[in-house]
């Protein structure tokens, strides 16, 4: 295991290079440092969002997945990606299409006109799992890589829906990832880094944006996203972590969202664990360009220190 | 299909509206459109509330997924597909997780909007997501503040995505033209306007 | 295997049965009749409205001394349901019973193609050549009668086997009852009360225990495993392991020589064992020592080593004194009983009900399962009756009952079938609540409450008017308060379509019922099936719930899918009294399907000895030459040495060779040969 590069075609999404792109930096920096290396995936595009596409029209949610599948099998190389959403469209559409050949020849003959065609080559992680897998990367091999572990600071895990949720139709290569009701995994790949993960009340609770929901009623999406941070901070969290761009802008700008329109104030900084990761492989607040995200970092930072 | 009352006080022929479910009010295809969309078996549903109950908009709406299962089940097409609650499905998928015959209610959902699409039923933000992605290929695209950052980071300014390499934009308008969804996107927010 | 009739010209006669619309309804039962009287060696073919029926019967019975009919053929449903029917109308006929055959044509044909009539035509039309090219060459066979053991085994002592073993023993028949824990009783002596009447459940359960050990037709062996099955209806042989339980019965130690010994109940080995373990009876929720028994009323009182736990310090030998009970070298022992006839009466566990994970079962100190609610309700539990919180000793006030809690579940976690008693003892259990803790208030989490049995519904309204309150939706979560650690009730309540946050101080889950886990293992050794959901399968849902398809193995209580108490002591004494009818009779028929040797083909190689599986099959020396030789007793007729043996030696009766040939003939030639 050691010594071995794992490569894969880094699927970038929309959110982590166009709103925290310290996201998108930190993913390539920390896994380099555990023998992953994230290649540049030409020409992708948007997932497509699962909420918005997939409530218009399913087949073309399915196409344009497969578009961006097509470009990681021209590579020969599988997909790693770090946005639940992405994963729900990518892996979820990879996964349809090569189990349903109807759904297959549909989104092949929409292919051809451009000159593609989906083969179900290649297979899609989330980044996060495979950090988890041991038979890749692993908990210790992780803790190992820390050179600044993140001592003293409480942290709330925000697992997402799309990663995990629907159970039955999940497949996982990582051992001890599938559960949805109570995982523990993201706990422990956080507590490698020194920190110490928090148990609140309905954890497994969504964040409020999916479905189109943050579009289409903003004031519904929050008052989700309030309920899930009046149970972190009862359990006294000093940072909030996961591993979706979304869930990080619902619950980063939400904040500031909702002072404004329900006058309640947090001010709980919420870093993708890539972030969290970096700071504890030793990057600085300003290799992870923390100052753009809309709750400050500083307090977080400071009782690091 | 509800009688008509037809009284001289058109008030009192609101109030006192006929409301039976009657058999001809079920859309004979609705249920099997559902499930052929949703990929999903809406007819078992026994309305055990599983789903509501795992529901996080439920508490805090008139969301009833349960209810929108029953419309399908008993074909009630208009009540379900112009309904403003079928967008408030946050797709966390923990009613699908849960449901104890199996359905994924949450695909129900789903197809009921991809029904409410075909009648042009569908609110204006997942229009906008769709212009963006035909003009840039991002739901999300790049601004210049994040430019700055990116390059502060030591990444180039755009990613390697659509952003960087636009040849592959025509790509991204051949398959949402082939659905017309573009100009259907456009002709819906056109007519709202 | 050869007479007559062999040389004599095949006269059959074919009759197609409507069965009211069953068949009718999807086969052309006209172009079947025109069909038949095309078929070689068919010299009439008849149809019926229900051939089954007293006239149809009639017809066949009829149709033999007038035509002189060598075979009868009937196309109707399945033989497992009217095979014996036919046989006995064709012997009534004067024709030999096993000159009759059926051609299934409505389960293999109009119940499956319903919906294409001209092709279960033709199936049908090819199931009858089929039937009438055997029934042309099939053979007088003579049943032989053996004798029956006067004796009959129940495994499992629970309420059903204890049922079982009393009917049999009272009705003059040795009877072994076997039960695999230290104690008799089952499930039913960990339960409280008793639905609807609210009996104490030990009060009365225990006569019935203190009967078993009394009664001069029983012997009772406890802490005992069937081992190994071999023979046949009337004449089992079961190998029984006595596991070693390290102490020794009064009889035991007398055996020994030690007068006036062995265990007298005591307890002073007990006091002084320094091994402490959990109690499964009270659902570990009390703990026992490694020499132990469950609870006070055991049958029989005797103390059992846990062998797997005890350390060997000989402490308990040395306060057993003269009586010298304990044996801490004792071996497991094997006894081998025959019997004439068994009743498996194995019982239930429960659903590990945590895999359901969004209920947090061992998770959530304050959610507990229905049995060990039990436990804690009852005045001999680990808490004297008092209901407490785990979490802190505290009485609780609101308590919720989840009900269907993994039943009803075709997520592939729960079981998809109803388990049929959790309505009723929930009602029960919330009853208890209100009866025991002043100002308390239940809750009950349900999708339909099922309560069908006599006096249920009552119940049910009696349990309404009490004051427990009703909530119509199924469970999707519990939440725990993290610091008061109050269980918070997910649901919807479906009938105002509103969602609840019920706060508790506690829940019971109502879990699902399953087969226990060594069911399999027993299933295997008697030779009875399972059906789909892993109960042992009954030989007819209806017309035989006791019954199983092996001749002489019966069934009784939950083993066979889940019951209450009164359905499982009506099945048991109904397992009984069938058990019991071979006994009295004191023979039974066995079917004449065993393999015969032609002596003079085969060539005495043994390879079919060793591959039957029955042990049924000999070598011996006869006229100077190595041939084999069949225990007919012994055979099943499986078939497996006549298709493998290599000279052709080997006749199947009833399925010999030619008569299978001449159905495949007829099938793919149409029935030229």
């Amino acid at each position: 295991m050691s010594g071995k590069t794992h490569q894969y075609a880094f699927f970038l999404g929309c959110i982590a290079p166009n709103r925290y792109p310290g996201i998108e930096s930190a993913a390539i920096k920390t896994s380099r440092n555990l023998g992953i290396e994230l290649l540049p995936l030409k020409g992708a595009s948007c997932c497509p969002a699962p909420g918005a596409f997939g409530s218009i029209d399913l087949k073309v949610w399915y196409a344009m997945a497969a578009r961006n599948l097509v470009l990681a099998e021209q590579m020969n190389t599988d997909i790693a990606l770090i946005c639940n959403g992405c994963y729900k469209s990518i892996w979820e559409v990879n996964h349809k299409l090569k189990h349903h050949d109807e759904l297959r020849d549909d989104v092949n003959e929409v292919l051809k006109e451009i000159d593609m065609e989906f083969k179900g080559t290649i297979n899609v992680r989330h980044l996060a799992e495979i950090y988890y897998d041991e038979k890749i990367c692993g908990v210790a091999k992780l803790a190992d890589s820390i050179t600044t572990p993140l001592k003293g600071v409480k942290i709330a895990v925000h697992y997402g829906c799309h990663l995990l949720k629907p159970r039955k139709e999940r497949e996982f290569e990582a051992e001890g990832v599938g559960d949805t009701e109570n995982p523990m995994w993201m706990e422990e790949l956080v507590a490698a880094l020194g920190a110490e993960p928090v148990q609140y009340r309905n954890k497994m609770q969504c964040c409020g944006a999916g479905g189109g929901v943050r579009g289409y009623d903003i004031a519904h999406a929050l008052d989700i996203t309030n309920e899930k941070l009046i149970n972190m901070s009862e359990v006294g969290a000093d940072a909030i972590t996961e591993v979706c761009p979304f869930c990080q802008l619902q619950f980063d700008r939400g904040q500031i969202e909702i002072g404004e329109k329900f006058g309640v104030e947090w001010a709980i900084p919420v870093l993708h664990y890539n972030e969290l990761l970096g700071l504890a492989q030793g990057m600085s607040p300003q290799d992870l360009a923390l100052d753009l995200h809309g709750i400050s970092c500083e307090p977080f930072l400071n009782k690091l220190r | 299909m509800a009688k008509a009352k037809g009284y001289s006080d058109e008030n009192l022929s609101v109030r006192l509206a006929d409301r039976y479910y009657r058999t001809e009010d079920a859309s004979p295809d609705f249920l099997k459109n559902v499930e052929k969309i949703g990929m999903t078996i809406a007819h078992m549903c026994y309305q055990c509330g599983t789903c509501t109950g795992s529901c996080p908009s439920a508490p805090r709406s008139s969301y009833r997924i349960r209810k929108f299962v029953r419309r399908a089940v008993l074909g009630l097409e208009n009540d379900a597909l112009t309904d403003p609650d079928l967008w408030l499905c946050t797709t966390c998928y923990s009613c699908t997780d849960r449901c104890p015959r199996d359905i994924a209610p949450t695909d129900i959902i789903m197809a009921m909007r991809n029904l409410a699409f075909k009648r042009e039923i569908v609110p204006r933000n997942f229009l906008n997501t769709v212009q963006f992605i035909y003009k840039t290929g991002h739901g999300v695209p790049n601004n210049d503040v994040n430019r700055a950052a990116r390059v502060r980071l030591g990444l180039e300014a755009e990613p390697e995505t659509t952003a960087k390499y636009a040849e592959f934009i025509p790509g991204i308008q051949k398959i949402l033209d082939h659905y017309g969804l573009k100009d259907k996107a456009d002709e819906i927010l056109a007519e709202g306007q | 295997m050869v007479d007559e009739t062999k040389s004599q010209k095949p006269r059959v006669g074919v009759y197609i049965c409507h069965c009211g619309t069953n068949i009718a309804g999807s086969i052309d039962i006209k172009e079947l009749q025109d069909f038949a009287q095309t078929i070689p060696n068919v010299v009439l073919a008849d149809e019926y409205q229900y051939m089954c029926s007293t006239p149809g019967q009639k017809k066949i019975e009829d149709a033999i001394k007038e035509h002189g009919l060598t075979g009868i053929v009937v196309a109707a449903c399945s033989p497992r349901l009217h095979e014996p029917t036919f046989r006995t109308a064709s012997k009534e006929g004067g024709l030999n019973p096993f000159r009759f055959e059926m051609a299934n044509i409505r389960e293999q044909n109009s119940w499956v193609h319903m919906h294409d009539r001209q092709g279960a035509t033709d199936k049908a039309k090819d199931a009858l050549k089929m039937a009438v090219a055997k029934a042309s060459l099939l053979e007088d066979l003579f049943p032989k009668s053996v004798p029956v053991e006067h004796s009959a085994m129940v495994v499992g002592a629970g309420v059903g086997g204890i049922q079982a073993a009393l009917d049999l023993a009272s009705s003059g028949i040795k009877t072994y009852l076997i039960e695999k824990a230290p104690t008799i009783g089952g499930r039913m002596s960990q339960l409280d009360k008793t639905f609807p009447t609210l009996d104490c459940s030990q009060c009365i359960l225990t006569p019935k225990m203190v009967d078993v050990g009394r009664h001069p037709n029983i012997e009772l062996m406890t802490y005992t495993e069937v081992e190994k099955v071999e023979g046949y209806i009337g004449n089992f042989d079961i190998t029984l392991r006595k596991k070693a339980r390290g102490v020794l019965t009064p009889t035991e130690a007398e055996t020994r020589g030690i007068v006036g010994g062995g265990c007298n109940g005591c307890g002073d080995c007990e006091q002084v064992c320094p091994v402490i373990k959990p109690n499964p009876f009270e659902m570990g929720m009390a703990p026992r020592k490694a020499i132990y028994i469950y609870h006070p009323q055991v049958v029989p009182l005797i103390y059992t080593v846990d062998f797997d736990s005890c350390v060997k310090c000989g402490l308990c030998v040395e306060a057993c004194g003269e009586k010298k009970a304990i044996d801490l070298e004792q071996e497991d022992e094997f006894v081998t009983v025959k019997v004439g006839t068994a009743v498996l009466a194995v019982g239930y566990e429960l659903f590990p009900v945590e895999k359901k994970t969004e209920w947090g079962y061992k998770r959530y100190d304050n959610v507990i399962t229905s049995l060990e609610f039990e436990r804690l309700i009852c005045a001999s539990g680990p808490t004297g009756g008092k209901v407490i919180r785990p979490s802190d000793g505290e009485t609780p006030k609101k308590i919720g009952f989840v009900l269907c809690a993994g039943s009803r579940d075709n997520t592939g976690i729960g079981k998809p079938y109803c388990s049929r008693f959790c309505c009723m003892y929930s009602l029960k259990h919330a009853h208890q609540l209100h009866e025991k803790i002043p100002g308390s208030q239940s809750y009950l989490f349900y999708m339909d409450i099922r309560s069908f049995g006599k006096m249920y519904e009552e119940f049910y309204y009696r349990i309404q008017d009490e004051g427990a309150k009703f909530i119509r939706g199924r469970v999707a979560k519990i939440e725990e308060d993290p610091i008061t650690k109050n269980p918070h009730v997910l649901t919807e309540d479906t009938l105002l379509g509103q969602p609840v946050d019920i706060e508790l101080d506690m829940v019971v889950l109502a879990s699902a019922v399953q087969p226990t886990e060594e069911t399999n293992h027993v299933r295997h050794l008697f030779g009875v099936s399972q059906s789909m959901d892993g109960w042992l399968l009954e030989a007819h849902p209806k017309l035989n719930p006791c019954g199983t398809t092996t001749a002489g193995v019966f069934l009784a209580g939950v083993c066979q899918g889940p019951k209450d108490i009164p359905d499982t002591v009506a099945q048991a004494e109904g397992a009984a009294a069938a058990a019991s009818i071979p006994i009295h009779v004191g023979e039974v028929e066995l079917e004449p399907y065993f393999a015969m040797c032609i002596e003079e083909k085969c060539a005495g190689c043994g390879m079919c000895v060793n591959l039957c599986p029955y042990s049924a099959l000999d070598l011996v020396e006869k006229n100077g030459r190595t041939v084999m030789q069949v225990t007919e007793a012994k055979c099943k007729g499986c078939g497996t040495c006549g298709g493998f043996c290599p000279g052709g030696a080997i006749w199947m009766q009833h399925f010999a060779t030619p008569q299978i040939v001449a159905q495949i003939d007829a099938f793919l030639l149409g029935g030229e040969q």
